[in-house]
């Protein structure tokens, strides 16, 4: 490895970190902006449970201050102490399609709240790291696949979905990480060319930089004579 | 990073996926919670006040006018009636008020958004009476006579709590009307309760169900 591409090297890894560190930054707003919004959601749209005349808290308003608060809590600490390592990438988008999970159930099972499922994907390509878009989706195949075989009905809406249903879901999922995963790699590529430039400009810098001392030495040597 | 230092993160993780597994499970549990079941009269109740179904179906679905799963009933109800405008079904929604409430506590979302479906009757049922002599104990309960007033169907519309989308509930119904046979003639219902004090539950001796 020549000097130059130690360089890139060096550079390229300086800026994927502190995209990184930008990234988990970024989430960690969103994380509190959404448990804000989860909580502003359970208060307008399911604010009591009903029992003919009484009514109490209902569930979902104790599952957005308490669950919100869980889900965000974990990623923000890590955003804070630990930005831009693996864990923090990590759990950030884990809790990022968690989130997705408990809107679909504040919602009512909203099918414009699934959007938020692949809005959420998008964000997580924001890392420019592909391998996240994968943890993204085992969450959400995870949280699909438990409650296909404990509760059906409440995915499928059918008790005895066909085997392949599930295929249909994932198949969105898919398609969206396949694109998210080329820009992704595309990204990354784009960091290294450019990291690859600035490392020749310096260099270049450098070099010029030398010149210009070597042709201010030889002047001083000659300033001397000519008077 | 120390070990000390992974030791900590990795508990916290564990905790924290613990937690969140714990929450979620409370949630989903409480999604999939139904409602009691109606003790609907086999045959049309003759005290109704709503006229006894001859040659044509009769709907009805019981609501609690605050009740947030009903939101979900209440369009799982419109989506129903559209596939069934031109069968020979008539629909109605008995919005449950006790009697020392006013009428303004009835106007919720849900109620105007039932009052816009075509084909359905909304009709304010004070104290559940109404309501109690179809057995309804749970809102978002639908209740479908025959045209002869035999009980073809009892259950819900929504595939969990509050949640919309395809249902057993809607698919037997729509078969019933349609074809005059189903897997089953019941599902489950969501929602939250009528209240006991309104329409108090029968024992199941005094109705046959299905």
């Amino acid at each position: 490895m020549n000097r130059l591409s130690e360089r890139a090297q060096v550079l390229f890894r300086e800026q994927v970190k502190a995209r990184y560190v930008k990234a988990d930054r970024m989430f960690a707003v969103l994380m509190i902006a959404q448990w804000i919004f989860a909580i502003v959601l359970a208060v307008f749209v399911s604010p009591y449970a009903w029992s003919g005349k009484v009514r109490e808290f209902h569930p979902h308003l104790y599952a957005a201050v308490f669950l919100g608060g869980g889900i965000a809590l974990f990623p923000v600490l890590l955003a804070v102490f630990r930005p831009g390592t693996m864990l923090t990438r990590q759990v950030v988008v884990a809790s990022q399609m968690l989130w997705s999970a408990l809107f679909i159930h504040l919602t009512g099972g909203r099918i414009e709240t699934h959007f938020h499922v692949f809005g959420s994907l998008a964000f997580v390509a924001f890392y420019l790291e592909w391998p996240l878009l994968l943890t993204a989706t085992l969450v959400v195949a995870g949280d699909h696949l438990a409650r296909g075989l404990l509760y059906p009905e409440s995915v499928y809406g059918i008790a005895n979905p066909e085997w392949w249903r599930f295929l249909e879901h994932a198949g969105w999922v898919v398609f969206e990480n396949i694109v998210l995963a080329w820009s992704c790699v595309r990204g990354m590529k784009e960091m290294k060319a450019m990291a690859v430039r600035q490392a020749e400009m310096e260099e270049l810098k450098e070099s010029e930089e030398a010149k210009t001392a070597a042709l201010r030495m030889v002047l001083s040597e000659l300033q001397p004579s000519v008077a | 990073m120390t070990h000390s230092h992974r030791g900590i993160l990795v508990t916290a993780g564990l905790l924290w996926m613990a937690a969140v597994g714990v929450g979620f499970t409370f949630l989903l549990d409480y999604s999939v919670q139904a409602g009691a079941p109606a003790v609907a009269p086999s045959r049309w109740p003759s005290a109704s006040r709503i006229s006894a179904p001859a040659g044509h179906y009769a709907l009805v679905m019981t609501v609690h006018p605050h009740c947030p799963c009903s939101r979900a009933s209440v369009a799982e109800l419109n989506n129903l009636m559209a596939l069934l405008r031109h069968d020979n079904v008539k629909g109605y929604v008995l919005v449950v008020k006790p009697a020392e409430f006013s009428d303004e506590w009835t106007r919720t979302e849900s109620v105007k958004s039932a009052e816009r479906i075509p084909g359905i009757t909304t009709l304010v049922d004070v104290d559940g009476v109404e309501s109690g002599r179809l057995g309804a104990q749970t809102s978002g309960q639908v209740l479908l006579y025959d045209g002869a007033g035999r009980l073809a169907f009892a259950g819900g519309l929504t595939p969990d709590r509050g949640h919309p989308g395809d249902s057993p509930g809607r698919q037997r119904i729509v078969s019933l009307v349609k074809t005059g046979t189903a897997d089953a003639k019941e599902s489950k219902v969501f929602g939250c309760a009528l209240g006991a004090t309104i329409c108090p539950p029968r024992p199941p001796a005094s109705g046959k169900g299905l």
